[in-house]
């Protein structure tokens, strides 16, 4: 089976030929097949976060190949990365950085806005989203008096308002306790029943030992050091 | 209601409102044409050279007949008008024969 | 179009979230358009209304100067002047000015010495005749100021002490104000008597030409015959009262010059400086997918919505402040003051170009300064925002 996502001996440098210069990812290889759920297991300051940013498509290798759908994406201008990034992934982040004053159902709307749909078809495709994530009646609130579960959800449903193939989740538990992670999870797992495709950066037991899991490659210093 | 819809129709209301301002603008001055007509046969007749606005001294009721260099001449209480002034330059004539 | 739409709802929540700041901001950008709108639809309006009633002044004016004073001119001058070629009519004019301590006011006295007419109401009651002897025409603020009626005594102190009293023919109306607000129109020869003009003399000359654009030359050419006059022509009449009203205009600008600077320091400050917050928003829109023309066009239409906004604001608030309100707050500085002041209705006449150049200077400027910082937040990659 052709894998949705390669990465070929991909290294990324900060501060190039600076004295502070670091090199938080080193010679990564790894494969994403399609509609599996993949955990970048590590402790903090492993390179994990910065290895999910490579492989969304949010900055560039310094080294190396990635393919994204078999295309190589590490030298693809701006404006296509940018796109691939809409049509592709989705992204939770780890402080959810959602956009504090403005509502829910607006935060959600965002990634549509600059496509072509009009704002009818946005809301409808917000509203469905913010029912299966039980939302809605959430849907005027401003996002920084919402719970961090429900700003969670919030992310989540951001990031999947595109219709992503991929979704990329960095630390998705780690503002959440146990009751919530595991309402996350499920979530995931439901995600995961509708064919989507999952990365999960973490060092959460509770999310790399879960069942949903498919696949995971332990990240230590920059480098893949194990995959089970 | 979206924001967008307030922002542009606030936006077109004053476009309107000052179009509207233009055209009556433009509607007032021919109608005070005729009479600034009148005013202008006014000042042919009487021979008047100057507008009758700041009646205290010569040079200011009929600045386009002063000398150059009256101030504080006329007008029991006029005080304003230092000659020489510090904020009109002096006259070209001035800086061109080398004056300093 | 539509994805424009989008993004300038968004920007106008973005705007919404920090309203207070922002609503100050346009409070301040529109008070200053506001008062630099002002300013100029009010120079403009009176500078216009004003020459184009001066068109209507004579075409040569000579005066006799003494020791570099304005003195009365002999009537024998006109003569010398007539008989220069190219010069139609010569023509003495009588007038000076009474200093009426009763009132503080200072009139400006005619001599009348002929006959006139013109269309059009100016004046209640009659025009005043060269015969009418005891008789006067009065400026609508001397009649005020003296309150007098058509058929009332104008009481004026001759050069012994005596009075003398005229009949008041006809009070010129309000609409010629800005001519004859202060204007006593007596006949020459009560003119005469009442300040003891010494006879063969005149206040000055008006000369008529019969091709305007000779009058320089014809100027000159008097200044040269009798070196001890000077002639002074329509064109410098109107060009005295442009750059009277020019400077005028501009002082008021000057002082307010420091209120526009403070203005533009704060509109710098505001719209240039990126927070940690704003740069973090930036990164957020890049990675949920919004392309770098995107985020510009975000703060693009933040920018020009806010100054919009307040650029109509300020141009309508100035045009109902100047136009239906009297320039209440501006026209002292313009207009200056004086005991006897004509009341001033502008017409609404306003130059175009005057308002596209404000524009220019306000609504561009500012969004320009919006876009420029975030140009830079919206080219770098957006996984900055990952490492928090």
């Amino acid at each position: 089976m052709e894998p949705l996502i390669r990465v070929e001996g991909v290294s990324k440098c900060f501060n190039r030929g600076r004295p502070n210069e670091i090199w938080p990812v080193r010679e990564v290889s790894l494969e994403i097949y399609p509609n599996e759920v993949v955990v970048l297991k590590g402790p903090s300051g492993s390179g994990k976060t910065t290895l999910l940013g490579l492989i969304g498509c949010m900055s560039r290798p310094t080294a190396g190949k990635i393919l994204v759908k078999g295309m190589d994406v590490a030298k693809l201008p701006e404006r296509f990365l940018t796109e691939i990034r809409r049509k592709t992934f989705g992204f939770i982040f780890q402080q959810f950085n959602l956009i504090k004053g403005i509502t829910v159902k607006e935060n959600i709307m965002l990634p549509l806005y600059p496509t072509p749909l009009g704002f009818k078809e946005i809301s409808q495709t917000v509203n469905t989203l913010m029912k299966t994530l039980s939302l809605e009646h959430r849907a005027d609130f401003r996002v920084e008096i919402l719970s961090g579960g429900e700003q969670q959800r919030v992310a989540i449903a951001r990031a999947l308002v595109n219709n992503p193939d991929i979704l990329m989740a960095d630390e998705p538990t780690a503002h959440l306790d146990s009751k919530l992670s595991k309402d996350l999870l499920e979530i995931l797992n439901t995600l995961k029943s509708k064919g989507k495709t999952i990365v999960i950066a973490t060092h959460d037991p509770l999310v790399f030992e879960s069942n949903i899991v498919d696949r995971v490659y332990e990240v230590r210093d920059g480098s893949i050091r194990a995959s089970s | 209601m979206k924001k967008y819809i307030v922002f542009i129709g606030i936006v077109v209301i004053e476009i309107v409102i000052f179009l509207g301002l233009l055209l009556y603008g433009i509607d007032k001055v021919s109608e005070k044409k005729a009479e600034l007509n009148t005013l202008r046969q006014l000042a042919h007749e009487l021979r008047l050279t100057d507008f009758s606005i700041w009646t205290e001294a010569r040079y200011t009721r009929h600045p386009s007949q002063a000398d150059w260099f009256s101030a504080f001449q006329d007008y029991p209480s006029s005080v304003e008008h230092f000659p020489a002034g510090s904020i009109i330059p002096p006259p070209e004539l001035i800086l061109k024969e080398g004056g300093s | 179009m539509k994805k424009h739409l989008k993004i300038l709802e968004f920007a106008l929540s973005s705007l919404l979230r920090r309203k207070y700041k922002n609503l100050s901001i346009v409070l301040v950008f529109s008070m200053v358009t506001f008062v630099i709108a002002s300013i100029l639809f009010l120079t403009h309006s009176f500078k216009k209304e004003a020459l184009s009633v001066l068109e209507g002044a004579p075409q040569l004016i000579v005066q006799r100067l003494i020791a570099g004073r304005h003195a009365l001119i002999p009537v024998s001058y006109i003569d010398e002047i007539k008989k220069m070629p190219g010069v139609g009519k010569v023509s003495p004019r009588y007038w000076g000015y009474y200093y009426d301590q009763l009132t503080g006011a200072n009139y400006t006295i005619i001599g009348l010495d002929r006959a006139w007419s013109v269309n059009g109401r100016v004046m209640e009651g009659t025009a005043l005749a060269p015969e009418d002897i005891g008789y006067c025409n009065i400026g609508f603020g001397v009649s005020d100021r003296r309150f007098l009626q058509v058929g009332d005594d104008l009481f004026l102190q001759d050069t012994k002490g005596g009075l003398y009293h005229f009949k008041v023919k006809g009070i010129f109306n309000m609409k010629s104000q800005l001519l004859t607000n202060d204007l006593v129109l007596i006949t020459k020869k009560d003119f005469i008597n009442l300040f003891q003009f010494p006879p063969s003399m005149a206040t000055d000359l008006v000369v008529e030409v019969y091709n305007p654009s000779e009058v320089t030359n014809i100027a000159k050419k008097i200044k040269e015959r009798l070196p001890d006059t000077r002639p002074i022509t329509h064109d410098e009449i109107l060009r005295t009262y442009n750059s009277l009203f020019n400077w005028r205009s501009g002082l008021m600008l000057t002082m307010f010059a420091g209120a526009v600077l403070a203005f533009v320091i704060l509109a710098w400050d505001k719209a240039t400086g990126l927070s940690a917050e704003e740069r973090q928003e930036i990164g957020i829109l890049k990675a949920i997918g919004w392309e770098t023309s995107d985020v510009l066009a975000l703060k693009f239409w933040e920018g020009a919505s806010l100054s919009i906004i307040s650029y109509l604001t300020g141009i309508i608030a100035a045009y109902f402040h100047v136009f239906f309100f009297g320039a209440s707050i501006f026209a002292p500085a313009l207009k200056g003051w004086s005991v006897l002041f004509p009341d001033f209705r502008l017409v609404p006449d306003i130059d175009i170009y005057q308002c596209f150049v404000l524009f220019m200077v306000t609504v561009l400027p500012y969004t320009v300064a919006t876009i420029v910082p975030s140009w830079k937040a919206a080219v770098t990659d957006p996984d900055s925002v990952m490492r928090g």
